[in-house]
């Protein structure tokens, strides 16, 4: 089979270029097709080789020029690498032509041209073999560069581009001397005589060699030696930032690849240093930056600089090496050139000003695209890639490189959520549509199309991606695609699909996994049935909620770590956009956000070290970490806890279930919180479950638990808005069950199992009742409400029965819990702990009497009169929710017996005994169905009593009352509802200072005062720049000799 | 000989690179650029260079047996020559830029260029 050479690709395109320069400026609209012609000519010739390569069909292809073999001539080589980057190289260039049609056009055939010789520059350089070409390449890329950033105008494009001269300049001048040296000592420039004759082991030839692939890595813009690229980035047209960044820095980045081994692997080390001194340099002085190019620019950077620890760790990553490579480049090709070509259309310079973006919902799903890939969510191409980097630097003890490169990543997650905060919920007042030219969507849509695809077909290509079920996520895709249909569609469909999964799915579910599946699908269910109350399109709203329960239902079906970690990261996506969705909720998705990628960082640490040891990725090989088993299952335990909001863990909670829609906060209260027990489960049943070795890590966990129990509960009594009670509520029942898993005895599984399925029943009903309480009346502030239960007697009997289960007394279902904690605490003689327990669930009870008394009783306020009873649609999955409660109330035995069961897997020891209904421990025993049928009885007695009895009394009107001689005329008066706990305040306020919280900004404060402190040596002067690349190549120098 | 010439090779490029450091004018950086240039190209000719060596045209007085001996090597000349002309296209898009930054701002001082920070 004959294909195209190569070299055509450099013929057409000199030839084209010549015709063009013969057209002059008359023919500018012919002259911008055939430059087009020009591009796609090239894209062809690559792709035809890609995909001849790819299937096997041809065999690589060397060109030889003149006649004459190497090193007597100059040979290009076409390998399947080579055709893959100048295929993204030429598809860059097709749209970036598109994209910059209008600019290219009114500048005339000159800057077409200019145009088409850099692309055919970047060709060559990745095609050549020859170090004196490549340079001559290099060179003629950079004046072409140069040439078109002073498309731009304005002088700051002008100055960027003369500092760019200047720097690449002498980089270039570097090279130069390092090609004649090594020519000098091997008498050869084809790279791969040079790298057989090994010159390093000749005299001198080393700092050849070091002075070419340094000035390759200066190329690339390494921190700190890049100011000159900084401004480029920031200064120039944003198509020139695309190009710049996708297939400039690609290219070059190619070239790196090619020649590394001219010093044998000697530098490799040093290649990775530098790299990962750019990768956590770059992102962590982003964090200042409020320019949206040039923070992109400093992105890039760091990008590239992961690309090159992973270029230096070649010889340890493998045959992974590629894969890892180009996982992390493709993403950062396709995101960075999206990102880029947005900013020329969204035109605003402030990253706060991208608020615009939300005129146009679908620019917000770009957006998200890009960002999300750049920093590594499934399905994008770099989430797999860096999987398999962490696995495979874990595997080989390099935990300090996993630690640097995750900082890194965070430091990158933190200035791309906050952005794509602000342009998703920032606050800005007049926001001002923005026009778009179609030609310039194409290519943005184009790639963010392509993330999705490539990301589908590279996952195969892990050890286990095989294996990954994308099933859910077509599904949301599908709905994704209908989202422009009505609510009552679109819900309608939601819930039969739930439905049908889970029906598949639950015969293959052993019984502590469908216990979580149930809660997650089930419960979905019936929150997605309260969805019918909204009226219109909700747009957004149906694609997010099922990507997180398709999460949470990847991670109970996971077979292996990797589709665990897979789906753990979905439902960190989906979640963050349904909780992003609510008012005022852009601060707490963002910390949500960070919380949950930290955690999701230590897990992926942990998860790889559980890997040391073992060919297979099951997850059965969290069972007897080998390999710093303290650091291991630490580091997994605190990923999760990230989760369930542990206390120091805790700060994001409030705000987003607080803020969250009212059927968002049960879905990301009672539902989301448990994928993080179901993780502690996993770590612990890992841990050994009743032969645990690790009881230190155990007794921690439990004090841990014990406290935030306390404080969340604490916390929760000093709050007016009835739905961060709730929230703060949550984190206080969270304690409790980690506490419970902590002990690792069989009671208390139990005790933190029937707190789990608990906790799911009763807060899902609290806070879809306060929920939609909320939606009639219009505010969270408890002190604006009361005497509500006149106007919703249906919403008061479901946040009466809510909160009795919660807190734990006789009749109903959380007696349950408490009795089998207290006996498990007794048993296990954590004395201490269990004072905390039974002193918090007393605190409990200080704020869940105001739900009912606050909201529900006292006097109605006068704009409330008319409120009408809350929505049907929530008051089906409630009293649905109240059965289960009731059911589980009157024979709990239904439920703890099958879970004693269970349990008694991991912990044969000290079960329950049950006598018929009756159950038996050690320290007593508890029948609970006739306890709850004893104390309903009396109550319904004691009510019929009273009820008959006050037949005669007359009814008290609301002002009916007189109040020290003065009459109380508005509701406000006859109502204790504000700052109820003033005394209690008083005295504890010390204990309610946010000490976490202070903490963390405290941090957050610090880094981004070492960033803006850091920054400053970009001090924008060109000759700076110049000193700080002499300095760069000096200090390596010094270091690699030294070193 | 070589010596000599590697030695002004390489002094008229740290020569070059002061200059370029130094200099405020935006004018004499580009002049320390080319002497920058300069210095290259004399170090390129020099390591090509073998003592006694003659011009590197095969014809009768250099015969064909030997001619390694006896011809400087052509590669570095050929190579200067690419590297000669690829200064000149940076020198002169430099001055262009120069101009444009003149008109611009009225000025040539380099620190008068300083609006992008951080």
């Amino acid at each position: 089979m004959n294909l195209i050479s190569p070299i055509y690709i450099v013929a057409v395109s000199l030839g084209i270029a010549f015709f063009m320069g013969l057209l002059g400026n008359k023919a500018q609209r012919s002259s911008y097709l055939i430059l087009l012609a020009a591009l796609l000519f090239n894209t062809f010739v690559s792709l035809q080789w890609v995909f001849g390569l790819g299937s096997g069909l041809v065999e690589a292809m060397q060109v030889y020029t003149a006649g004459f073999k190497p090193p007597f001539s100059i040979n290009l080589l076409m390998g399947l690498n080579e055709s893959v980057i100048t295929a993204l190289i030429n598809i860059v260039g097709v749209l970036g032509a598109i994209y910059m049609m209008s600019s290219l056009k009114k500048n005339g055939t000159g800057s077409q041209v200019v145009f088409l010789i850099l692309f055919m520059s970047l060709n060559v350089i990745v095609l050549s073999r020859d170090l004196f070409n490549i340079f001559v390449f290099l060179e003629v890329g950079s004046i072409a560069l140069a040439g078109l950033i002073i498309l731009q105008k304005g002088t700051n494009a002008i100055s960027a581009g003369f500092k760019y001269m200047l720097a690449t300049g002498i980089i270039s001048g570097i090279l130069l001397i390092g090609i004649i040296f090594i020519y000098r000592f091997t008498g050869s420039l084809n790279i791969d005589s040079i790298i057989t004759a090994n010159p390093i082991l000749k005299q001198g030839a080393f700092v050849s060699a070091f002075l070419i692939i340094i000035a390759i890595v200066l190329e690339l813009k390494s921190f700190p030696a890049n100011g000159w690229g900084l401004d480029v980035y920031e200064a120039s047209h944003p198509g020139i930032g695309a190009i710049l960044s996708a297939a400039s820095a690609t290219a070059t980045y190619f070239v790196l690849y090619k020649i590394v081994d001219i010093a044998g692997s000697q530098l490799n080390y040093y290649i990775s240093i530098i790299g990962v001194i750019s990768f956590v340099g770059s992102n962590l002085l982003a964090l200042k930056q409020e320019n949206s190019k040039r923070l992109l620019g400093y992105s890039s950077i760091g990008q590239i600089g992961l690309l090159m620890i992973i270029l230096g760790f070649k010889d340890i990553l493998g045959e992974n090496t590629t894969y890892v490579a180009f996982g992390i480049l493709v993403s950062h090709y396709l995101a960075k050139a999206g990102l880029f070509w947005l900013s020329g259309i969204v035109k605003q310079k402030n990253i706060k000003g991208w608020a615009v973006i939300r005129k146009k919902p679908y620019f917000l799903f770009l957006m998200g695209t890009f960002i999300f890939a750049l920093i590594g969510f499934p399905p994008f191409p770099s989430f797999f890639a860096k999987w398999t980097l962490v696995m495979d630097l874990v595997n080989t003890g390099n935990i300090s490189w996993v630690v640097a490169i995750l900082f890194g990543s965070m430091m990158e997650a933190v200035y791309m959520i906050r952005w794509f905060g602000y342009a998703i919920k920032g606050e800005n007042e007049d926001i001002k549509d923005f026009k778009i030219d179609i030609y310039k969507i194409i290519p943005v849509g184009i790639f963010a199309v392509a993330l999705y695809v490539v990301g589908y077909f590279v996952a195969p290509h892990t050890e286990v991606g095989t294996a990954i079920n994308f099933i859910p996520l077509y599904f949301v895709a599908a709905i994704f695609i209908l989202d422009f249909l009505p609510v009552i569609i679109k819900n309608t469909l939601a819930i039969v699909g739930m439905i049908l999964y889970f029906y598949n799915i639950y015969p293959d579910l052993d019984n502590m996994r469908l216990i979580f599946e149930a809660i997650f699908m089930v419960g979905g269910i019936l929150t997605l049935i309260a969805g019918y109350a909204y009226k219109g399109k909700r747009p957004g709203f149906y694609p997010v909620a099922l990507l997180m329960y398709a999460g949470l239902t990847a991670i109970i079906e996971a077979q292996t770590t990797l589709q665990f970690f897979f789906g753990w990261e979905v439902m960190t996506a989906g979640s963050y956009f349904l909780i992003i969705r609510g008012k005022r909720s852009m601060p707490h998705g963002l910390s949500y956000m960070l919380f949950s990628i930290g955690g999701a960082y230590a897990l992926l640490t942990g998860l790889g070290m559980a890997h040391v040891g073992h060919a297979s990725f099951s997850m059965e090989i969290l069972n007897g970490i080998s390999y710093l088993p303290y650091l291991a299952y630490g580091l997994l335990i605190v990923g999760f806890l990230s989760k369930t909001a542990a206390l120091g863990l805790h700060i994001w909670l409030p705000g987003a279930h607080g803020e969250a829609e009212s059927d968002v906060s049960p879905m990301v209260s009672a539902i989301l919180l448990k994928a993080g027990v179901f993780g502690i489960v996993l770590t612990l049943i890992g841990m050994g479950a009743s032969n645990n070795q690790y009881s230190e890590l155990a007794y921690a966990l439990g004090w841990l638990g014990a406290i935030t129990a306390l404080a969340g509960n604490l916390m929760a009594v000093f709050q007016e808005d009835a739905k961060r009670l709730l929230a703060y509520s949550s984190i206080g029942q969270l304690g409790y069950i980690v506490l419970g898993l902590a002990m690792m005895t069989h009671l208390g599984w139990l005790g933190g199992f029937s707190y789990v399925i608990n906790h799911f029943l009763y807060k899902a009903v609290l806070f879809l009742t306060i929920g939609a309480v909320v939606m009639r009346v219009g505010t969270h502030n408890m002190y604006q409400m009361g005497g509500l239960i006149k106007r919703m007697p249906l919403a008061f009997i479901a946040v009466m029965i809510g909160i009795i289960a919660l807190s734990g007394v006789p009749p109903l279902s959380g007696f349950a819990g408490k009795w089998l904690f207290y006996n498990a605490i007794l048993e296990k003689g954590w004395y201490f702990q269990g004072a905390i327990m039974f002193f918090s669930g007393g605190i409990a009870f200080m704020y869940l009497w105001r739900l009912i008394h606050t909201v529900f009783l006292g006097q109605l306020k006068d704009n409330h009169r008319n409120v009408k009873e809350i929505s049907i649609w929530f008051l089906i999955p409630i009293y649905t929710l109240l059965a289960g409660i009731m059911v589980y109330s009157m024979k709990p035995q239904w439920v703890l017996q099958p879970l004693g069961n269970m349990i008694a897997k991991w912990f044969p020891e000290g079960q329950l005994q049950w006598v018929g209904e009756t159950a038996i421990s050690q320290y007593g025993q508890w029948a609970g169905s006739l306890v709850a049928i004893t104390i309903m009885g009396s109550f319904i007695i004691v009510l019929v009593l009273l009820m008959l009895s006050t037949r005669k009394a007359h009814k008290v009107k609301q002002f009916d009352i007189t109040y020290s001689g003065e009459r109380p005329e508005r509701p406000e008066t006859t109502h204790v509802a504000y700052n109820v706990f003033e005394g209690l305040y008083k005295a504890m306020w010390p204990a309610t200072i946010p000490l976490v919280e202070a903490w963390w900004n405290k941090i957050t404060e610090i880094l981004h005062n070492i960033a803006d402190v850091t920054r400053r040596i970009y001090s924008s002067n060109g000759q700076v720049y110049v000193a700080h690349i002499v300095l760069f190549i000096i200090v390596s120098y010094l270091v690699i000799i030294g070193g | 000989m070589e010596i000599i010439a590697l030695i002004t090779g390489f002094s008229l490029i740290l020569i070059g690179l002061y200059g370029i450091l130094s200099k405020r004018n935006i004018i004499k950086i580009i002049v320390g650029f080319s002497l920058f240039d300069t210095g290259l190209h004399v170090l390129i000719v020099t390591v090509g260079y073998i003592k006694g060596g003659t011009a590197p045209i095969l014809d009768s007085v250099v015969g064909t047996t030997d001619v390694a001996s006896k011809i400087v090597d052509p590669v570095p000349q050929a190579l200067v020559l690419t590297a000669i002309v690829i200064g000149l296209g940076v020198t002169a898009l430099m001055l262009a830029y120069a101009l444009k930054m003149y008109q611009a701002k009225k000025s040539l001082d380099i620190s008068d260029f300083k609006d992008m920070k951080w």
